[in-house]
Parts: C-alpha cells; sequence; structure tokens
C-alpha cells in the first residue's frame, strides 16, 4: 500500500471492509453497506459510488462470486460471496492493516502522553 | 482451472455488454428500492425518501459505467481464459491421439521434420548469403565496377589505371569510387614463413565500404607512394594470430614480403574483404601504372568498389560509365576498342555463381518440403477414416462441426510443432555441413553462423505446411463424422471426395518427385560428360604448390633463374618424382592475357587481339603431357639475350594462322611497340585453361627464361600417389630457401574436384532430394494402395468365391496405382520440360529435353510405384473368402 496514494489507500479500505462483511454471510450490495453502517454505529458510511465498483472490481478478480438469488422481499438481487481466494485474501489484507494501524499509533502514541 | 468447473460450464452461457448494463441497472435499482423502503419505515415522507436514496448514489450514470466497465473486462478475461483451456484441452487430447498412433506419429513427425529440417537448413545458407546485412556501412549503396569485352556480357573483368581515373572525373552516379588490387604476401614468422593473401587498396577505399578500424588509424592520402613509409593494416584474425591480440602491435613492424611494414590500425572483428579473404591491407598508389604509357590502358589489374550517390541505382550508374566507356573507345582506339563495364550491386558481386546453385537448391528442397507435407496429409486422411467413428460418437455427443475441424487441427498443429522442434535441432548442424559441402563455391567473405532467423523460417514453414497439410482432412474429417454415426460398423468405405484427393495427393507427389529426379539426373549427366571432356593435360598423380619470391633479395632475373633452376633439379632428384614443371599459370586456373601483333598479318580492328599470356619452365609441357604438335618445346638455347621464343596452342594457331603453319612467324606479345619480334618455335594442344567448363581459351607461351615474374606455380609428377611427395617437397624447399613458403599446395585432382564444386553441389543436394521425395511418393501410394485393399477386403472375397482369379485381382489393384503415377509422371514430365530452363549454366553438354534423362527418372518412378503397389496388392488376392464373408 502507498501511503502517498490515498485513493489507492481508499479503495484498499473499501475492499477489505467488503470482504470481511462477506466472510460473515453470502449478501446483496445493499445489505453489505447496511451492515457496515450498523456495525460501526454509523462511524463508517460507506459510498455506493465506493461500494459497487469495489464489489465488480472484487468478482473480476475472483474474490468474490456473484450469483442471481431471490431478496428477503421477494425481489431478484445480486448476492455475493466470498471465494477461497477472497477469504486468503483477508486474511493477508488484515495482517496488513493491524501492523499498518500499529506502526502508525506508535508513532501517534507519544504526543497524546 | 480444469474444464470440469461447474463454474465456468455455467459462465458458458456468456453476457453481452448489453446484458451486463441491463444486470448493473438492475442491481443498483434494487438497492434503491431497499433504501427507500427502509427511509420510509424511519418515517420520510415517500417522495423525501426516493429523492434522498438516489441522492446517496452521486452520479450514478458514471457509476453505472464503472461497474459495467468492470464486468466487460472480466468477460473478456473469461473468454481468454476459456480459449486457452480449450486449445489446452485440444493439444492434450491430441497428445494422446498421438501416443495411441506411436509409428504414424513417429512417421509423420520424421516427415515432417526431414522437409522442415532441409528448407531451414538450406535457408540458412541462402540468408547468409543472399539477405543477412554485409559488414559494411549502408551496404545496399556499394557496388562493385567490372571491366569486360563489350560482346561477353557476362564477364566480371578488371580495369586499367587510367580508365580508373577517366571514370572518376566524368562520372555523375557515386559519391566515391575505390580502387584495389590482389597483394600476395609472405609474412616471416618466428618458426616459419606463411603466404598470405591480401589487398592493396586506394587509400579511400575504406570509407567508402564505410569501415573504421577499430584500433588505429585509416591510410592517408598519399600513402602507398614509391618510396614512402611502407605501412599495413591488418584484419582482427591476423592481429589476434600474429601479434597475440595486443594493441601495442601498432606503430609495430612486420615483415612483409622480406620489407619491414608499420602497422597503422586493426581492421574490426566482423570485417572481411569482399573480394576474398585478405589477411591484410596495403596502400595502393597508381602512379606508377599510370606512368607507363603502355601499360596505363591496356594493363587490366584492379578492381572497384563504389557508393552510388543516393537516388542512383547500378543500371543507371552502369549506364552512366558505358557512355564514358563509349567516349574512351573512340579516344584510344588500339588500347579500348571493344571494352566495357559492368556494375553490380555489391551483394550480387560477393554471391556470385553461387546465387543461382543456392536458388535452385532452395527451391528444390522446398519441393521436398511439397512432397512431405501431401505425405503427411495423405496419412491423416487415411487416418482420418479410421477415427471416422470417434468423431461420430464426439458429433453425436454436441461437438459442432467447427469444433470437430478445431480439434483435427490441433493434431496437425501438434504433429507439425513436434516436427518442426526436431528441424530446428537438425538446422544448424544441417546448414553447418551444407556451407561444408558447399566451401569451395560459396563466397568466403561472409560470416557462416545460423541466426535467429533460420529458427524463425523453420517456425513459419511449420505453420504454413500445417495449412498445407492440416486443414484439408480436418476439414473432410469433420464433415463426414457429422454423417459418420450413422453408416454403422461397417464403416471404412472411403467416400469418393475423400478418396479422390488422396490419390490427387499421390499424384502431386509423383509429379514433384519426378521434376526432381530429372532435375538430378540433368546435372549428373552434365557432370559425367564434364569428367568426359578432354583435359588435354593428363591430371592424374600431380602434385602441385606455388612459389613467390621476394623482389628485394631475388631482384635479378639471373637470381630467380638460379633458383629455380636448382629447386626444380633438387625436386627432379627426389625418388618417385617423374618430372617437374613450372609456369605462371597452371590448367583450369585462368591466368594472364596480352595483346598479340603478327608480323605480316594485319589485324581487322584498331585495337590487336588477345590471346592468354603464360611464361613456363622448359618442362612444364612434358610435366603436364601437353603434346607438342609442331616445331619444339622451349630449351636452353631460349636464354635471356637470345631472340624472344613463343610456344602458341592449337587454339590460338587455328584463329590467327589458320590452315598455315605458325612456326616460323614473326609476333609481339604485349602492349610494347618497340619491343623486338620474336618467333613463334612450337604448337602444343588445347587444354582446358580456364575452368573444365570452358572451352580452351587460345594462350602464348614464352619461356620463364625470357620473362620473370619472381612467381611460379609448380608441378611435380610422381609415380605414386602425389601427396606422399608433399612433406620431401616442403623439405626442399626450406633447404633451399627458408624464407620463402610452399604456398598453395593441392593435388592436381583436387584443384580439378574443386573447379567441379560448383556443379557438384546442386548435383548432390538435388539428388539426396530426388531420392527423399521418391521415397515419400512411394510411401504415399503404398498407404493409398494398402488402404484401398483393407477397404475392399469383403468385396476381394466375394470376387474370389465368384471365380476371381487372383492374377486378375493383382492386376487390377497395381492397375489402379499405376494409373496415379503414370498420371504423376506425365504432369512431372511436362514441369521439367517446361522448367529446366532454370537449371541455366549449370547444364553442360545435355539439353533440357535430354531424353535418356527422361526415360531414366520415368523408371525409376515407375519401378518404385510398381513395387509399393504390389506389395499390397498381394495382400487382396490372399483374402479368404470365408473370412471376408465373416467380416460383416
Amino acid at each position: 500500500m502507498a501511503p502517498s496514494d490515498s485513493l489507492e489507500l481508499m479503495q484498499g479500505t473499501v475492499d477489505i471492509l467488503v470482504l470481511r462483511t462477506l466472510a460473515w454471510a453470502p449478501m446483496h450490495g445493499y445489505a453489505i453497506s447496511r451492515w457496515i453502517r450498523e456495525r460501526t454505529a454509523g462511524a463508517l458510511a460507506l459510498e455506493n459510488a465506493a461500494l459497487y465498483p469495489a464489489l465488480h472490481r472484487l468478482e473480476r478478480r475472483k474474490l468474490v462470486t456473484a450469483t442471481w438469488g431471490t431478496s428477503e422481499t421477494g425481489r431478484r438481487a445480486k448476492f455475493y460471496e466470498l471465494t477461497p481466494l477472497g477469504r486468503k485474501q483477508l486474511r493477508t489484507a488484515t495482517a496488513t492493516w493491524r501492523s499498518y494501524v500499529d506502526a502508525v499509533l506508535k508513532v501517534l502514541s507519544p504526543a497524546e502522553g | 482451472m480444469s474444464h470440469d468447473d461447474p463454474a465456468r460450464r455455467w459462465r458458458l452461457l456468456r453476457r453481452s455488454s448489453r446484458r451486463i448494463r441491463e444486470d448493473v441497472d438492475d442491481e443498483l435499482a434494487f438497492h434503491r428500492e431497499m433504501r427507500e423502503r427502509e427511509l420510509v419505515a424511519a418515517g420520510l415522507p415517500a417522495e423525501a425518501a426516493r429523492r434522498r436514496a438516489l441522492e446517496e448514489f452521486g452520479d450514478i450514470a458514471a457509476l453505472r459505467e464503472a461497474c459495467a466497465a468492470e464486468d466487460v473486462r472480466g468477460e473478456r478475461d473469461e473468454r481468454r481464459a476459456d480459449w486457452l483451456a480449450d486449445l489446452r484441452q485440444d493439444l492434450a487430447h491430441a497428445a494422446r491421439a498421438a501416443l495411441r498412433a506411436p509409428g504414424f506419429t513417429a512417421i509423420v513427425v520424421l516427415t515432417l521434420a526431414l522437409g522442415i529440417g532441409l528448407n531451414a537448413a538450406i535457408f540458412g545458407v541462402v540468408h547468409r548469403i543472399l539477405v543477412a546485412p554485409l559488414p559494411y556501412a549502408d551496404a545496399e549503396g556499394l557496388v562493385r565496377i567490372y571491366g569486360r569485352h563489350l560482346d561477353r556480357a557476362d564477364e566480371r573483368g578488371q580495369l586499367s589505371a587510367a580508365d580508373v581515373v577517366d571514370f572518376r572525373e566524368a562520372q555523375r552516379s557515386f559519391a566515391s569510387i575505390g580502387v584495389f588490387r590482389y597483394a600476395g604476401g609472405t609474412l616471416a614468422g618466428d618458426a616459419e614463413a606463411r603466404r598470405l593473401d591480401g589487398a592493396g587498396i586506394s587509400p579511400n577505399l575504406l570509407s567508402v565500404l564505410g569501415v573504421r578500424p577499430a584500433l588505429g588509424r585509416d591510410f592517408r592520402e598519399g600513402e602507398g607512394v614509391q618510396g614512402g613509409q611502407r605501412v599495413a593494416l591488418v584484419t582482427d584474425a591476423l592481429w589476434r594470430s600474429a601479434f597475440g591480440g595486443d594493441s601495442a602491435a601498432i606503430g609495430r613492424t612486420m615483415l612483409l614480403n622480406e620489407q619491414p611494414h608499420t602497422i597503422v590500425g586493426v581492421l574490426p572483428p566482423g570485417f572481411r574483404w569482399p573480394a576474398w579473404e585478405a589477411s591484410f591491407l596495403v596502400p595502393l598508389d597508381l602512379g606508377a601504372a599510370l606512368a607507363d604509357a603502355n601499360r596505363a590502358r591496356k594493363f587490366h589489374f584492379l578492381g572497384a568498389f563504389a557508393r552510388l550517390r543516393p537516388g542512383v541505382d547500378a543500371a543507371r550508374a552502369e549506364a552512366d560509365l558505358a557512355a564514358i566507356a563509349r567516349e574512351l573507345e573512340r579516344r584510344h582506339p588500339e588500347a579500348n576498342e571493344g571494352m566495357g563495364v559492368r556494375v553490380l550491386p555489391l551483394r550480387e558481386s560477393i554471391a556470385g555463381e553461387a546465387r543461382r546453385a543456392l536458388l535452385l537448391v532452395g527451391a528444390a528442397a522446398a519441393l521436398v518440403l511439397l512432397v512431405a507435407c501431401a505425405n503427411v496429409a495423405g496419412l491423416l486422411l487415411a487416418r482420418g477414416v479410421t477415427r471416422q467413428r470417434e468423431l461420430a460418437v464426439r458429433a453425436a455427443l454436441g461437438a459442432g462441426r467447427g469444433r470437430l475441424a478445431r480439434q483435427l487441427l490441433a493434431e496437425s498443429v501438434f504433429l507439425a510443432a513436434i516436427g518442426g522442434a526436431v528441424a530446428a535441432l537438425l538446422a544448424s548442424p544441417g546448414a553447418a555441413a551444407l556451407a561444408r559441402l558447399g566451401a569451395p563455391v560459396l563466397p568466403e567473405s561472409i560470416p557462416a553462423e545460423p541466426g535467429p532467423a533460420v529458427f524463425a523460417l523453420a517456425a513459419a514453414v511449420t505453420l504454413a505446411s500445417v495449412v498445407v497439410f492440416g486443414l484439408a482432412p480436418a476439414m473432410i474429417g469433420a464433415r463426414g463424422a457429422v454423417s459418420g454415426l450413422r453408416e454403422g460398423p461397417r464403416g471404412a468405405t472411403e467416400g469418393a471426395g475423400r478418396s479422390g484427393v488422396r490419390r490427387a495427393l499421390v499424384v502431386g507427389q509423383m509429379a514433384l518427385a519426378v521434376v526432381l529426379l530429372i532435375g538430378a539426373g540433368l546435372l549428373g549427366r552434365s557432370l559425367l560428360e564434364l569428367r568426359r571432356v578432354a583435359l588435354g593435360f593428363d591430371p592424374t598423380r600431380l602434385f602441385t604448390f606455388d612459389v613467390v619470391l621476394a623482389a628485394q633479395r631475388y631482384a635479378t632475373s639471373a637470381a630467380q633463374d638460379a633458383f629455380f633452376e636448382e629447386l626444380l633439379g633438387r625436386l627432379r632428384a627426389l625418388p618417385g618424382v617423374v618430372d617437374v614443371g613450372s609456369g605462371a599459370a597452371l590448367p583450369l586456373a585462368g591466368g594472364s592475357s596480352a595483346s598479340l601483333v603478327i608480323d605480316g598479318i594485319p589485324h581487322e580492328s584498331s585495337a590487336p587481339p588477345e590471346v592468354g599470356y603464360t611464361p613456363v619452365s622448359d618442362d612444364y609441357f612434358r610435366a603436364l603431357r601437353i603434346p607438342l604438335l609442331r616445331g619444339r618445346a622451349f630449351d636452353a638455347r631460349d636464354h635471356e639475350d637470345a631472340t624472344g621464343v613463343v610456344i602458341v596452342n592449337e587454339s590460338a594457331a587455328r584463329l590467327h594462322w589458320g590452315d598455315a603453319d605458325p612456326v616460323g612467324a614473326r609476333v609481339r606479345l604485349g602492349p610494347d611497340p618497340s619491343q623486338p619480334w620474336s618467333v613463334v618455335v612450337g604448337v602444343v594442344g588445347d587444354v582446358r585453361n580456364q575452368a573444365p567448363d570452358a572451352e580452351p581459351r587460345p594462350t602464348a607461351y614464352v619461356s620463364s627464361r625470357q620473362d620473370h615474374w619472381g612467381f611460379a606455380r609448380i608441378v611435380v609428377r610422381t609415380s605414386g600417389d602425389p601427396t606422399e611427395s608433399i612433406g620431401a617437397v616442403r623439405h626442399e624447399l626450406r633447404r633451399l630457401d627458408p624464407m620463402v613458403p610452399l604456398g598453395d599446395a593441392q593435388t592436381m585432382e583436387d584443384r580439378l574436384s574443386d573447379a567441379l564444386a560448383g556443379r557438384r553441389l546442386p548435383l548432390v543436394m538435388l539428388g539426396g532430394f530426388a531420392a527423399l521425395a521418391l521415397v515419400l511418393a512411394a510411401l504415399g501410394i503404398y498407404g493409398v494402395t494398402a488402404y484401398a485393399v483393407a477397404a475392399r477386403t469383403r468385396e476381394f472375397g466375394v470376387r474370389l468365391a465368384l471365380g476371381a482369379r487372383p492374377g486378375g485381382l493383382l492386376a487390377m489393384v497395381v492397375g489402379e496405382g499405376t494409373r496415379s503415377a503414370l498420371l504423376g509422371l506425365a504432369i512431372g514430365i511436362a514441369l521439367s520440360a517446361a522448367g529446366a530452363r532454370v537449371l541455366g549454366r549449370l547444364l553442360y553438354g545435355v539439353g533440357t529435353l535430354d531424353w535418356p534423362t527422361y526415360a531414366g527418372a520415368a523408371a525409376v518412378l515407375l519401378t518404385a510405384a510398381l513395387l509399393a503397389c504390389w506389395v499390397p496388392a498381394r495382400r487382396a488376392t490372399r483374402v479368404d473368402p470365408a473370412d471376408a464373408l465373416r467380416l460383416e
């Protein structure tokens, strides 16, 4: 992750959030957006403009697969599911994120104290 | 991804880009509806909820495009992956099919490898000589200028010094012209002196060629003038072998012809002298040649390389120089009448006579490849029949005609790829062997490594042959398959179209084999004719070598006479030596010429006629076994101060004296009109003095005691194997003068063989190709016949049961094969009769319609075809009627 490239960082962030959400269960886009909003108590609002391109990108990279199914309201909806490849990607990305956050915190903490 | 992945099978239903956009719209609409519903549930009015849900998408059109673009890309990736997976599947299938029939596979691969490898190897040499870049800057703009007699269109002659000067001044076609002449050199070494070939060049010549020395400097204007410092440039190879590749060699001197020369530069490693294999260059000054009024225009000894002005081609440059040559004829008729010029692109000049032979051999190799492809196509078609049920089952399971054709084509590609790979392995050693075989004919001045171009060609030829041999069987096979299953277990009856194609293939192979047989036959007959030609001397048991004396130590004619007298005497005394002679030229190898003026017989044109001119020793004629027809040979009476004596050959006598006896006639040889008359003392038989395949040139011999060249070619006639005397000869020479090396030692029979190499190379190649094509064609007709017999086992059984005689069946089967062979023969003969002209000058003593050759080729082909048909035909007669009927 190149820290100078904020868009790349954003994209990476969206991807990891989506993958994490789908690790819970297969869902459609709306459910993903709602799940993230509720899970972070509204702190992180995932824009639709970021979510949907991310989903289609992850599908192309075979990290998720999509099937058309029927939603809880009985309507035709596109469900996304994590692939084994996506699960692996989630694990490595999570580890990378952790060490990134740790490093940033190490830099920030003396200023607080 | 393996091909049975269920996800992939699902995705086989491909989405169009319109469908992709609809899906994206649907997905986004669903989100909006859900969000709207949620907002309404939270208490918002319906209208506000809808607006808000929509606002949350921002620029929805852009979002929609972004998602669709991802999907379209994904779709494309998938398709590519599918295509690769299909290809892999096809190839895996092809590999399995190939392994199931190892014999078939081996034959196909071997046939293709031979065909492709042959072409790649020959292309390697053709490319090297006719295509690969020459080691000179902008070589396309370089030409060689030759002098020629106007009545000899193909002559590649030399130029006189004064003519060169006039050409240089009056021409408008060249940016620069440089001249050169041959310069031989004896290089003194630590152990033994050695002879080197070199060139004397005008100081501008390297810059004409666009070559700069890798070390040191080029020659300077004015270097080479008599009395100035002697300088030399050496090639990279000589620099390494004689000076250890030491850069300190620049400025050092080397002893060349016993005179110190300062080395001023080393030529770059890739440099080749474009006219012959030269190891050193020395500057050439025309001052002395121009100063001698008698020789300035009459002494033709210079070659010339020139760089064309931009936009001028060789033909225009030739026209330019020809106009100047006409003006020179007018102004100097005594020297220039009948003299013209010839301008050839440098590459053509270097390729020389090898060009025709190479193109011929290349074309023949292409024919062999065609035969090989036809053969493989026939084999694939035959195999297609036995596989018809397999294909039919696949067709029934839903494989389309296109898919089946693709599968069959993949099998062909697979076989061709293996064949091509084997061929690529064969190509490099093949090209090297060809270059060795052709060494006496192929120009030396081009480097010899087969490059990537050869492999690129092998690959291209492989692909082309797939199209030729693979496509038709694939299409026919796929078409047959769709209707194949209905035909039931009887299976193997061949469709009329398929058997027609196979017959046509056999006829084509036969025709091509005939063309190659006749071509090789004509070349072979030419060589036989040449072998029978009366050379005019006896080439057996002759050992020959050169001796060059350094001008300084052997400055006087007396010193030269003494040396040669002593050397010839010592050699004559060696055990096993019968006769020894020396001359300025040996038979078969060309030589110098001089103008001939006969006292009392005025010549018709302004310039006196030219004859060959060769100073020889007293025993020259006896040693070579050239018969003395009239008068006497040279002897001790003909010393330097005595009257000049001349012996003419039969052709010269006939041409210039007709029925009169030339003995006693007074003649003057050479350009100097003040020279006293010489007397003709004898007439000797003609020898092939230019080349084995060239008519004898009218020639005048003079005594080497009366014209001293400081140089001689020595012939030693031995009673046994001439090569056995080489050690003793070398020993005597070294004892006499260790600074004089033994040059160009060879038996006369080897010289003769080298002189014929230009004919032997295409003959050997064409002969080999013809044999190969014949075997392939015979295999082809065998395959077709064997197959036809197998397919008609039942029919034969019925015929035999009904009382047909085995002999009759044999005749019927053989007759069918013979009809194909005869048709192929007729086509092949027609093609040969029309095309034999391309052999051109390679033919000697036979016409392009030489009937014994045609008859011989026909006999060979028909014999092979009959044999190839007879073997399977006999099988037909041994069918047991009961077995054949039970097969049903």
